[in-house]
C-alpha cells in the first residue's frame, strides 16, 4: 500500500519529517518500502510513503489504521474521521439478508446523480498517490474510502438489480462474470451477492459485470459489508487474482467501521455529485460477528520473557492507547482485542505488543550460554574434504531438471514432476547428479577450460512403488589432462583408473568392503564403466559417458563420471593400534600368461587365496599385451610379499607357496609363468 | 754419505716437498709428487736405502728424520688431496645449479562451493556452544511446511511463500523449519539444533532463485528469553563478519513465532535485513508436545547466499548456479 503522508493529517496532528515517520513504523512493525517527495498544488510538500504490510495486521492496510498506529507511538489523539450525516430524502426498499459468512451488510441507495461530474481534485491527487486509476467519480470514491478507512466498499447499478439483495453460497455450477469481464465458475464455497435472480457479486472481492455503474447510471446502490475472513480467505487465489478488496478482507476487516464507511462515501459523493440519498439500511447477524476476545497477561512473565521492567502502569498505557481496554485484576493484565485487531489472540500477542512499544531495540541482551556438543564431523563434509583435496571443485545446480536430461540420466523411468514448474526446463525433480555436472562442464568447455575435475553433493528424488524417495548423493565428473601441463612432464590423459582411484580415496575414510566390478549403464560405455560394490551391495558406479551421448554433446574426448551414495556409507569406528611385525619378509615377482578374458581380479584373488597365511599384499605391477605373448592372452604381473609376525620366514618355504599358486592358476585359470 | 749432509738433504727435501705439494693442482699432478718423494724409488726411499752407508752410531736418528719426514710429507698430501677433492667437488656442485624461479610440481586444491563454505562457518559458530546439526527431507507434506508451524490452510501468510507442489502430492519445502518440528517430534527437550539446507520458492529474478539454502536455529530451553536471542545473535554477527556489525531488532510477523522480529545489520549507510527471528510460537511447541510451562523457544532463519554475498561481496545471486569455474576457483 502507498499513499501520501499529508493525508495522515486528517487524523493526526504529527509534527514529524517522513524519513521520522517511515522510521517509527519500521521499528513498529509496519515495514516501509520507501517513500517519495512529492509537491503537491493542493497541500504543499509531500511526500509518498510505500508500506509492506505483513499478514496479521490488516488494521494498518488503511491511512487511518496507519494513523491509529503513529498516534499509540507518538502518544497523539487520534481524529475520528469527519462524517457529517447526509440527510435521507427517501426509505430504501430493498431488503437485505445475510448469513452467517457476512454478518453485517450496510446499504444506501442513490438516485438521481450526475455521473458526468469530476472526482474532487484533493481525492483525485490522492488516489493517483496511491497508485489508483481514476475511473469515475462513485468508483473512485469507493477506492477513497477502502484506502481511508480499509473498508471496501462496492456500488451497483440500481436500476439492474432485480429484487432484493441477499448474502449467499454459490450454487453448484454457477457463474458470474466480474468487472473485469472474467467469467468465473463457483463452487459452493464461494460467498456472492444475489438479487432474486441472479448473483450480482463475488462477496469481498468483486462486483458482477451484470450490474456495474456505468457512466449512464442514474442511480447506485452502495454496499458496505463484513464479510468473515474465512469466507473470502484463497477465493481469489483460486482464480488466479488477488483484489484490494479480498486483501483486505482475508486478513480482517474492523467489523464496526461499516456504517462510518458509508456516511463518508455519502458526504464526498453528495459534494461531488449531489442527488438524493436513501436511508442507511443494515442487516446484521449479531451473534456471527466476530466478538472482542479476552486475553490475559502475566506482567512478570512477560518482562521474564523479555528480559525487561515493564511496569503495569506503563503496559496500561500501552494497552489503552492501542483500543484493548485494560483492566488490572489480582495480578494479571486483562485487555479485549479491538475490532479492528485479529492478531490478538494469546499471551504471546500481548508480549509481542509490549516489546513493539517498547522498542525492540531498547530491550536487554543476554548471552547465551555454551553448552557442550557430541557432534562429528559429517559424512558429506569428509567426502568434500576428500576431493577437494583432490582438486575437485564443488558445484551446486538446482534440483529441477528438464524432460531431455531426465530421460537420458534419470535413474527411474518415473519421474517426479512438478504442478507449478517455473519453466519448461525446470519441469522435474532430478533422480540424478549428472545432468547438472555436464551442463556445468560445458558452461565451462565452452569457456575454454580443457581439463576439468567437478563435483556435487546433494539429494536425488526417486519413486519406488509410488512412494517418493530422496537419497543423498555425491556424483563427479573428470575431463581432459590428469595433471596440469607442466615443463617437466607430458600431460596425461585421464583414463578410467584415475576416477577409480579418486573414488578409492573417497571411499577410504569409511567402513565398507569395497569392490569394483564390471556393469553396464545406458549412460555409460558398455565396456569402461563399473559398480561399487560394498560386499554384494553395489553403492555406486562409475564409467566414460557413452560414446552416443558424447556425440550428441559434440564432445571427442572420453568424460568420465561417478556417483556414490552417500547415505548407505558408515562411518568407520575408531582406529585402534595393530602390532607389526619385527621379521623380515620375503618378495616374490610372478608374471602370468592368461586369456584376455580373464580379470585382474580373478587372478588376484585366486593368488591371494592360494599364498597362504603370511601373505602381506599382492600387488599389480604389470599388464602387458603384444610382442612375445600370443595373440589371445595377456601377461600380468604381480609383487607378493610375506612375512610372518613369529620368525623369519624360509625362502625354502616361500618355494613351496609359489609352487602352489603357479599349479593353481595352470589349473583354474589355464595360465602359465612367464618366464 | 755423512749424517750432516743427511740432514742438510732431509732439510731440502721438506721445503722441496712442501712448496711441490702446494703447487699442485690436481689429483693426478698431486699423486705424482707424492711418488716422487714417496714412491719405491722416490727420493724419501732412496735415501732410505742409503741409510746402510752411516755409520751405526747415527743410524737411528737419522732413521728418526727421515720417517719424520714421511709422515710431515703424507700428511701434507692429505691436507693438499682433501683440499683438491673439495674444490673438484664445489666445481662438479656449481655445475649442478638448478633454476629455482620455474615452476613447482603442485597439486593444486579444488574448490569449497562459497555456499557449502558459509554454512560451514555458521555452523561452527553455532557447534562451538553447543547446537546440533539436524537435516530433513526438502519434499514435504504441507501439515510439516505449514500446519505444524501454524499456517493454517487458505491462510495469507502462505502467500509470503510461493510454494512448489508435486503432481503425485507433497511440496517442496519452502523452508528449513519443517526439520525443527521433525526434531522436536523426535527428542525431547531442551533443544539447541541448526537445520542448514536447500529450500524452494517459486520465484525467479535479479535477487531471486527458485532454489536457496538456509539456516535456521531453534532454542527450547527452560527460561530461553528474547534477550538470550538478541544476545546470540549479536554473537553471531561478530563472529560472521569477523569485525563490529551494528545490529538492529525490529518486529515482524512471521505465523511461527510471537513475538517475531527482523534483524537488520547496518551496511554502508543502509540497514540490511539479515535474520527473521521471534521467540517460537505457542501453538508450535503445543502442537509437537512441548510444555509451554516448563519450556520456552526461540528461533531464527537466515539466507545462506545473501549472507556468503555481504561477506565475500559477491554482486550476483545468480553466480552460485552458474558453476563457472572462475567463480568457484576463488573459494
Amino acid at each position: 500500500m502507498q499513499f501520501s503522508r499529508n493525508w495522515l493529517k486528517d487524523f493526526i496532528d504529527l509534527n514529524l519529517s517522513t524519513e521520522d515517520i517511515c522510521s517509527q513504523l519500521t521499528m513498529a512493525g509496519i515495514e516501509v518500502d520507501g517513500y517519495d517527495v512529492f509537491n503537491s498544488k493542493l497541500t504543499g510538500k509531500d511526500s509518498v510513503i510505500k508500506l509492506d504490510i505483513t499478514p496479521n495486521r490488516g488494521d494498518c492496510f488503511s491511512v487511518y489504521g496507519v494513523a491509529r498506529e503513529l498516534a499509540v507511538i507518538n502518544d497523539l489523539k487520534l481524529k475520528k474521521p469527519a462524517s457529517s450525516g447526509i440527510e435521507s430524502s427517501f426509505k430504501e426498499d430493498i431488503k437485505i439478508k445475510v448469513c452467517p459468512e457476512a454478518p453485517r451488510y450496510v446499504g444506501r441507495s442513490l438516485k438521481n446523480i450526475d455521473l458526468k461530474a469530476e472526482t474532487l481534485p484533493l481525492i483525485a491527487e490522492r488516489l493517483i498517490l496511491s497508485d489508483q486509476k481514476l475511473i469515475d467519480p462513485v468508483v473512485d470514491v469507493t477506492n477513497y474510502i477502502l484506502l481511508e478507512l480499509g473498508q471496501p466498499l462496492h456500488a451497483f447499478d440500481r436500476e439492474k438489480l432485480e429484487g432484493n439483495i441477499s448474502v449467499r453460497k454459490a450454487k453448484k455450477d454457477e457463474r458470474l462474470t466480474l468487472l473485469d469481464d472474467q467469467k468465473i465458475n463457483l463452487s459452493e464455497d464461494c460467498l456472492v451477492i444475489s438479487d432474486d435472480l441472479k448473483a450480482i457479486a463475488l462477496a469481498g472481492i468483486m462486483g458482477g459485470k451484470n450490474t456495474c455503474v456505468t457512466h449512464s447510471s442514474k442511480s447506485i446502490f452502495l454496499e458496505s459489508a463484513f464479510f468473515q475472513p474465512s469466507a473470502v480467505r484463497g477465493r481469489a487465489r483460486r482464480f488466479g487474482f488477488q483484489t484490494d478488496a479480498s486483501i483486505r478482507f482475508e486478513r480482517g476487516v474492523d467489523y464496526e467501521i461499516q456504517e462510518l464507511a458509508i456516511e463518508r462515501a455519502s458526504a464526498i459523493l453528495h459534494e461531488t455529485l449531489g442527488g438524493e440519498f436513501g436511508q442507511i439500511t443494515e442487516s446484521k447477524l449479531t451473534n456471527s460477528l466476530p466478538k472482542p476476545k479476552k486475553v490475559s497477561l502475566d506482567l512478570n512473565k512477560a518482562n521474564r520473557l523479555l528480559g525487561t521492567n515493564i511496569t503495569s502502569k506503563t503496559a496500561k498505557k500501552y494497552f489503552t492507547g492501542l483500543g484493548m481496554n485494560p483492566n488490572n485484576k489480582s495480578r494479571k493484565l486483562d485487555i479485549s482485542s479491538p475490532s479492528w485487531r485479529y492478531d490478538i489472540e494469546i499471551e504471546a500477542d500481548l508480549v509481542e505488543e509490549l516489546a513493539r512499544l517498547e522498542g525492540y531495540d531498547t530491550l536487554p541482551i543476554l548471552p547465551l550460554e555454551p553448552k557442550a556438543t557430541r557432534n562429528r564431523e559429517s559424512k558429506d563434509s569428509m567426502i568434500s574434504t576428500s576431493l577437494v583435496s583432490q582438486g575437485f571443485n564443488a558445484v551446486i545446480n538446482y534440483s529441477f531438471i528438464s524432460e531431455e536430461d531426465e530421460i537420458v540420466f534419470g535413474e527411474s523411468k518415473k519421474m517426479i514432476e512438478l504442478e507449478n514448474p517455473i519453466s519448461q526446463n525446470m519441469k522435474y525433480m532430478r533422480s540424478s547428479l549428472f545432468p547438472g555436472l555436464i551442463n556445468a562442464f560445458i558452461h565451462n568447455l565452452n569457456n575454454g577450460l580443457e581439463s576439468q575435475k567437478l563435483f556435487e553433493i546433494g539429494s536425488v528424488f526417486n519413486k519406488k512403488t509410488n512412494k517418493l524417495t530422496e537419497k543423498n548423493r555425491v556424483s563427479g565428473l573428470v575431463y581432459g589432462n590428469s595433471s596440469a601441463n607442466h615443463w617437466l612432464d607430458k600431460p596425461k590423459k585421464v583414463t578410467f583408473y584415475d576416477v577409480k582411484g579418486v573414488v578409492e580415496k573417497v571411499l577410504s575414510s569409511f567402513d565398507l568392503e569395497i569392490n569394483f566390478e564390471s556393469k553396464s549403464f545406458e549412460f555409460f560405455h558398455p565396456g569402461i564403466s563399473s559398480g561399487v560394490f560394498d560386499g554384494s551391495k553395489i553403492i555406486g558406479y562409475l564409467g566414460a559417458v557413452s560414446p552416443t551421448i558424447l556425440e550428441d554433446l559434440g564432445l571427442k574426448q572420453d568424460v568420465f563420471l561417478f556417483s556414490l551414495d552417500i547415505d548407505a556409507l558408515k562411518i568407520r569406528p575408531i582406529n585402534k593400534f595393530k602390532n607389526f611385525s619385527k621379521f623380515p619378509s620375503i618378495q616374490r615377482d610372478l608374471s602370468f600368461v592368461v586369456d584376455k578374458a580373464v580379470t585382474g581380479q580373478e587372478l588376484s584373488s585366486l593368488i591371494n587365496a592360494k599364498a597362504g597365511k603370511y601373505i602381506k599384499t599382492a600387488s599389480i605391477f604389470d599388464v602387458y599385451e603384444g610382442k612375445g605373448i600370443e595373440a589371445n592372452k595377456k601377461s600380468i604381473g604381480f609383487t607378493l610379499i610375506w612375512q610372518s609376525s613369529k620368525n623369519t620366514l624360509l625362502d625354502s618355504e616361500i618355494d613351496k607357496v609359489v609352487e602352489l599358486i603357479v599349479n593353481s592358476v595352470k589349473k583354474e585359470l589355464g595360465g602359465y609363468l612367464r618366464n | 754419505m755423512d749424517l750432516k749432509s743427511l740432514k742438510q738433504k732431509i732439510s731440502e727435501l721438506k721445503s722441496d716437498s712442501s712448496e711441490s705439494i702446494t703447487l699442485c693442482r690436481d689429483k693426478e699432478s698431486l699423486d705424482k709428487t707424492y711418488k716422487s718423494y714417496l714412491g719405491k724409488s722416490g727420493q724419501v726411499n732412496s735415501l732410505l736405502k742409503s741409510l746402510g752407508d752411516l755409520p751405526n752410531e747415527n743410524r737411528r736418528e737419522a732413521g728418526k728424520l727421515l720417517n719424520d719426514l714421511k709422515s710431515d710429507i703424507e700428511n701434507l698430501y692429505k691436507i693438499k688431496i682433501s683440499e683438491i677433492s673439495k674444490a673438484a667437488n664445489e666445481l662438479k656442485l656449481a655445475n649442478q645449479k638448478i633454476d629455482v624461479g620455474l615452476p613447482s610440481v603442485y597439486q593444486e586444491d579444488g574448490s569449497v562451493h562459497p555456499v557449502t563454505k558459509t554454512i560451514d562457518e555458521i555452523s561452527s559458530f553455532f557447534e562451538s556452544i553447543g547446537f546440533e546439526i539436524e537435516s530433513g527431507p526438502e519434499i514435504e507434506t504441507d501439515y510439516y511446511n505449514f500446519e505444524a508451524l501454524n499456517v493454517p490452510e487458505d491462510h495469507p501468510a502462505k502467500d509470503m511463500h510461493d510454494t512448489f507442489y508435486l503432481k503425485d502430492s507433497g511440496l517442496l519445502r519452502t523452508h528449513t523449519s519443517p526439520v525443527q518440528i521433525r526434531t522436536m517430534e523426535n527428542k525431547s527437550p531442551p533443544h539447541r539444533i541448526i537445520c542448514p539446507g536447500k529450500v524452494y520458492r517459486k520465484d525467479s529474478d535479479l535477487t531471486h532463485t527458485p532454489m536457496f539454502h538456509q539456516i535456521e536455529g531453534l532454542v527450547v530451553e527452560e527460561g530461553a528469553s528474547f534477550a538470550q536471542l538478541k544476545g546470540l545473535l549479536n554473537d553471531f554477527l561478530q563472529d560472521f563478519f569477523g569485525r563490529e556489525v551494528e545490529l538492529r531488532f525490529r518486529p515482524s510477523y512471521f505465523p511461527f513465532t510471537e513475538p517475531s522480529a527482523e534483524a537488520d545489520i547496518r551496511w554502508e549507510q543502509n540497514w540490511l535485513e539479515v535474520l527473521g527471528c521471534g521467540m517460537v510460537h505457542p501453538n508450535v511447541l503445543e502442537m509437537v508436545g512441548v510444555d509451554t510451562k516448563k519450556y520456552s523457544g526461540f528461533a531464527f532463519g537466515l539466507g545462506v547466499e545473501r549472507m556468503a554475498m555481504l561477506k565475500y561481496d559477491i554482486p550476483d545471486l545468480r553466480l552460485f548456479f552458474e558453476n563457472d569455474y572462475r567463480f568457484l576457483k576463488q573459494f
